[in-house]
Parts: C-alpha cells; structure tokens; sequence
C-alpha cells in the first residue's frame, strides 16, 4: 500500500506528544494517531524493523542442507536458507542484476537459485554460479564477486530462534535480547531431544495496526470479557480460570513478559481433565524427566506457569497449553501480517503431538476459539479510532493505558490483568521512533524486576 | 472394500450411493450453515466425528504431524457450535452473512461403511461493510447408513495463499 501524506515530525495534533504519562494523575494516554499515521508507520519501517534485530523464523524450519522459505520482514522479501555446508544463510531475494525477485517458491530445496529473467544462477552460499553471455562482461574475478547474492547485515541465532538485522550497528543479540534470552531458553529445553517447528503455518493478516497485536497479547486486562466463551468452554470440561498470582514483567529493551499460573493447564506440564488419562500418567512422568534432566527448581519455572513472551518488536511466544511462535510483520497502519508455527518437542509420541495441536489450535489461531475474538477485538479498535482524528476536541483522541498505574508507582510487581506492560512497551517505542513523550511527575523509584526469576532470587517471591 | 468407479454412482455395504445423494446432503449443509441453523448442522456429524480446516501451507499433512487452523475432534465441534450460538462470541456478533457455493462434486472412493467424496466451494462472507471470499476444495469422508449421510471427517482445504486480511475463520468453512 503506498501512502503519500507529507512526512511531518512525530508527535500528536499540532506537534504534540504522541504519549503522555502523568504520575500525579496517574494517567497513561497514547495518541491515536500512533496506529494510522502513515508518516510514523513509515518512521517505525525505518528505524525499528530497518535498525533493529527482527525474528525471521527457527532453525528447524530448514533442517536439511539446501532448505528454504521465503519470508519478508519490515517488507523487505527474504531468502532463509541452509547452505550446502549445513550453514544458515538469510539472503536478500532480489537477483542481484535487476533486481528481480529471484525465488519465487515460499519454500523448497535447492542447490542454486535461477533468477528466470536473465537466466542469473547463484549458489545457495550466494556465489554468482552462472551468467550467460559472460563473455561481454569485463573479464574481471572482481565482477563476479561484486554480484553475489546480498546477505542481511546482520545474523545471529539464540537457541534456534533466528534474528536478522538491516543494519550492522546494532548490538550484540544477546545484548538486545536482556532478560528475554532466559525466557527462550526455558521454551527451548521443555523437549529432551529439543523443539522444533511444525509444518502447518497459520498465515493469516488482520485489519490493525500492529502494535494493537502487541497490546492484545501483553493485556490480561481483556482476557475474561474477550473470551467469555472460551472461559466458559474451560470451565465445563472441569478447569476453573483465575487470575489470581498473575503477573506482568518489563524485560526492558521494549521487551515483555506475562506470568500466567491460573490460565489454563499445559501439555505434558500441569494437567486439566479435557487432556484425558493418558496425558495425566504423561504429566508426572515428564515432570520427573525434567527434574533428573535439567534439575527440580528449573523444571518448576519451566512447567508451572503459562508465559506469554514478547520480544521487541516482532516476535510473540506463547507458551501456554501448548507452545505457539507468532511473528508480526506490518504491511500498513491498519494491516499486519502474522505467521504463527506450532513448536513441539521432538520425537514425542505421536498421540502427545496430536493432543498438542488440538489442544493448541482450539484456543489460538484464526480458527480458533479464542483469537478470533483478539482479532476482532484490535481490527475494532482500528475502526473505531478514526472516530476522534482531527476531533473538535483534542482530548478526545487519545486511547487511556492507566490501568494499575498508582501500583506501579508504590514499586509493587505489575498485574498481569493491568496495563503496565503496554505503558513499558510503547515508551520503548517511543524511545525507538523518536516520538515525543509529555512526563509529569516522578515515575516510581525503583523500576521492578526485570522478571520472575530475579524476584525468585532477590527474596521478593 | 467393496468399491465401484462410477463417478455417478457407488455401492456402500448393501446400499448404492448416488452423486446426486451426495450434492443434496452437502446443499443442505450449505442452506443450513447460510441461515445460522448450527444445531441441525450439528445433527449432521457421526458420534465422534471430526472437522479439520488445514493450513494454507497444507501438503497432506495430517493433525497429529502439522499445525491445522481447525483440527475439532466431537466435543471440541459440540462446543464451537455452543459459542457461535453465544453473542459472547464477539468475532460473530453480529453474525457474518455468508453465502456458499458447492460444486465439482465427486465420489472419490468408497469403503465397507464410508464414501469418500470430494466438492469446491466458494463462500462469500460479508461484515462491518468488508466482503471476504473463500475458495477451497471439501474432503469428506461421509458414514453410509440407511437413512442417509452423515460426517465422519469433514475436511475443508482452503487454496489461498494465506487468511486476507480480515477473512479469519470465525464462521464454518
């Protein structure tokens, strides 16, 4: 979609803040005008996903010598692949001649890739492999290597989880990622034999900003009016739903956490009864190999308690019933792609997968039971939001995330049902944008722990 | 198996399976899911039947080795029609306007006590002023008993590329 409004400098109507906290009033407000103008859309494309590191996708999505998929992210399109040497290798797909698109399969197995325009062949490790006609190029060995295949910047990979970044000045991943690594390495060791992705990919787009997807999935806040159905469901296969001892944590770097124990039970983790007999015998048995395996107090962080983690900006873990990896790519102001992969623990018994997936899919997915709701939810919020542009009145232009918020200042640990890891994010936005942001007051002294396992260390539990 | 290759018609066990038989159960089936009459639809399925809606990546694969968006075994069908009749389930309140096309039908195979049949459809789905198509292709695999059809596996293969934006699957494909 290509928007041709005026680039202006970010900020709310008349130049003004496009976030205002107040700590006196306790008041948290985002200027609406962050989820359609497109000269901030253009900003966010251009100094987030073109400068910072951006989730592509899992190693186990291209297990063999010669795999690949194609993907774009922040709208640039994407070869991910494994080279001949086994080597994981994230290409620019555009022939490096004229730039046409030169794989035109969303996914496959091959030792070259044959641009069809000109007939330009290069090797999965990116070597110019054939140039018809090469006798009218200039017979220099530095031609041919001008011509390889554009590698991203940057590529670094942390317990398979595969992040590319369009610039090389951005930190190490380790460093970008904080508190957030801990968090992928406990998904990471759930499976004896290791996790992989599944084939099966929900790709699916909705009509909303996509930091509406962000909000949706670090606010607890709408979880029981959204999914009164699902709740229900819950409820009469015999699992009561609290949101008691639920908690939300900001991992810094824009990065956050929510810490579900009352949600729902987990595969393999802590059982419901709609999970049936066989997966209760299941759940002690593989409580016991994660304690010999990985030790009891690793195995109780890892099994007991739901984790909806979201790493800065694009990438959405969801370690619930069963694991999902989400990855957010924005299109427009009001249009995101997602891609969502089922994550599974290799070599378990294939009745374990099926229950997996079931039980998996019932919840989220478009298809779902739940996140057709969550959809709706932020594609209403899109169309509701143009109602107040350009308002007689200013104020009325503004989406309130004050919830929870005169906690936060007395230094108490976030509720996950309250808003504070959406204030945590979208300072980090702003911070990121470069959007200006009105503070009011003192923010609250000591800005909490960076997450559950610091709490558990420092006594606070 | 006791199987025939017919394309018009099959015999199941000691009865024959006419196309004919097969166009009017899937009609049916689209009248009722058109006008919101779930329960009935309901009544279609075998005790234990399944409803599948794979990926748009889909290559075969079944729901114990990919990601499906719709993999619902009895209950889970049971307990979907139960939301949809909700008005809690926002992502249909109100109610998509849908309007469905089946056609191309063929018997596929049949079995000791099944017909396996396969049918397009293109459904258009209409809300909140937005006009979402669906084009895929049904695989069932209908139980045969003497008073007519019923699902055993009802499998709906979407052929798009991917969800358009907005076209999630909060209705029956």
């Amino acid at each position: 979609m290509t928007q041709q409004t005026p680039v202006r400098p970010l900020g709310g109507v008349d130049g003004g803040a496009l976030i205002d906290e107040d700590w006196e009033a306790y008041r948290f407000r985002v200027h609406r005008s962050a989820y359609r103008d497109p000269g901030v859309f253009r900003d966010e494309i251009a100094k987030i996903w073109g400068h910072t590191w951006l989730y592509l996708g899992h190693e186990t999505e291209i297990p063999n010598a010669g795999d690949f998929k194609t993907r774009t992210l922040g709208g640039r399109p994407l070869i991910f692949c494994r080279d001949s040497d086994g080597e994981v290798k994230v290409f620019l797909n555009a022939c490096t001649h004229r730039g046409t698109i030169l794989c035109r399969h969303n996914e496959g197995n091959t030792k070259f890739f044959q641009c069809f325009y000109h007939a330009w062949a290069f090797s999965n490790s990116g070597d110019l492999a054939a140039l018809p006609g090469d006798e009218s190029y200039p017979d220099d060995p530095g031609f041919r290597e001008s011509m390889r295949l554009r590698q991203v910047p940057r590529l670094q990979i942390h317990e398979g989880f595969v992040f590319i970044a369009f610039t090389p000045d951005v930190p190490d991943l380790l460093t970008h990622l904080g508190p957030a690594a801990h968090y992928m390495s406990l998904t990471a060791k759930i499976g004896p034999h290791g996790m992989q992705t599944l084939p099966g990919v929900q790709l699916y787009s909705v009509k909303g900003n996509w930091k509406l997807a962000v909000e949706n999935a670090m606010d607890g806040y709408h979880f029981a009016p959204t999914h009164n159905t699902f709740v229900g469901y819950l409820r009469e296969t015999g699992f009561a739903v609290t949101d008691d001892d639920q908690y939300a944590y900001d991992l810094g770097g824009g990065h956050g956490l929510l810490v579900l124990t009352g949600h729902n039970g987990r595969i393999g983790m802590v059982w419901e009864p709609r999970f049936g007999d066989e997966e209760k015998a299941r759940t002690v048995a593989k409580r016991n190999e994660m304690i010999a395996r990985l030790g009891p107090e690793p195995a109780a962080e890892i099994a007991d308690a739901s984790r909806i983690l979201f790493v800065f900006p694009n990438l959405l873990l969801f370690d619930l019933e069963a694991l999902t990896i989400r990855q957010l790519e924005p299109v427009a102001p009001d249009r995101t792609d997602v891609r969502a992969w089922q994550f599974v623990e290799t070599g378990e018994p294939e009745s374990v997968r099926a229950l997996r997936i079931k039980t998996m899919v019932s919840f989220v997915g478009p298809g779902g039971l739940a996140t057709p709701d969550d959809i709706e939810a932020y594609e209403a919020v899109q169309r509701g939001i143009v109602a107040t542009a350009d308002s007689a009145d200013p104020a009325h232009d503004w989406s309130d995330m004050s919830r929870g918020m005169a906690n936060e200042k007395q230094g108490n640990q976030g509720r996950s049902i309250d808003e504070g890891a959406m204030r945590s994010f979208w300072r980090h936005w702003a911070d990121r944008v470069g959007a200006a942001t009105a503070v009011a007051g003192d923010p609250p002294a000591d800005p909490g722990a960076p997450g559950p396992s610091a709490a558990l260390a420092s006594g606070k539990e | 198996m006791t199987s025939t290759t017919s394309a018009a018609v099959v015999s199941v066990g000691t009865r024959t399976v006419t196309r004919a038989e097969v166009e009017d159960f899937l009609y049916r089936e689209a009248q009722l899911l058109d006008e919101w009459r779930l329960d009935e639809w309901f009544t279609m399925f075998e005790a234990d039947g399944r409803m599948e809606v794979p990926t748009t990546d889909w290559a075969g694969w079944d729901a114990t080795t990919a990601g499906y968006f719709v993999c619902d075994d009895y209950d889970l069908i049971r307990a979907r029609v139960k939301r949809l009749k909700s008005r809690k389930a926002h992502a249909e309140n109100p109610h998509s306007r849908t309007h469905r096309m089946v056609s191309n039908v063929i018997l596929l195979e049949a079995g000791a006590e099944t017909v396996w049949i396969s049918a397009n459809f293109l459904i258009h789905r209409y809300r909140d002023n937005g006009a979402y198509t669906y084009v895929g292709r049904y695989e069932h695999v209908l139980k045969v008993d003497d008073d007519g059809l019923r699902f055993r596996v009802r499998r709906a293969i979407p052929v798009m590329e991917s969800m358009d934006p907005g076209a999630r699957l909060s209705f029956i494909l």
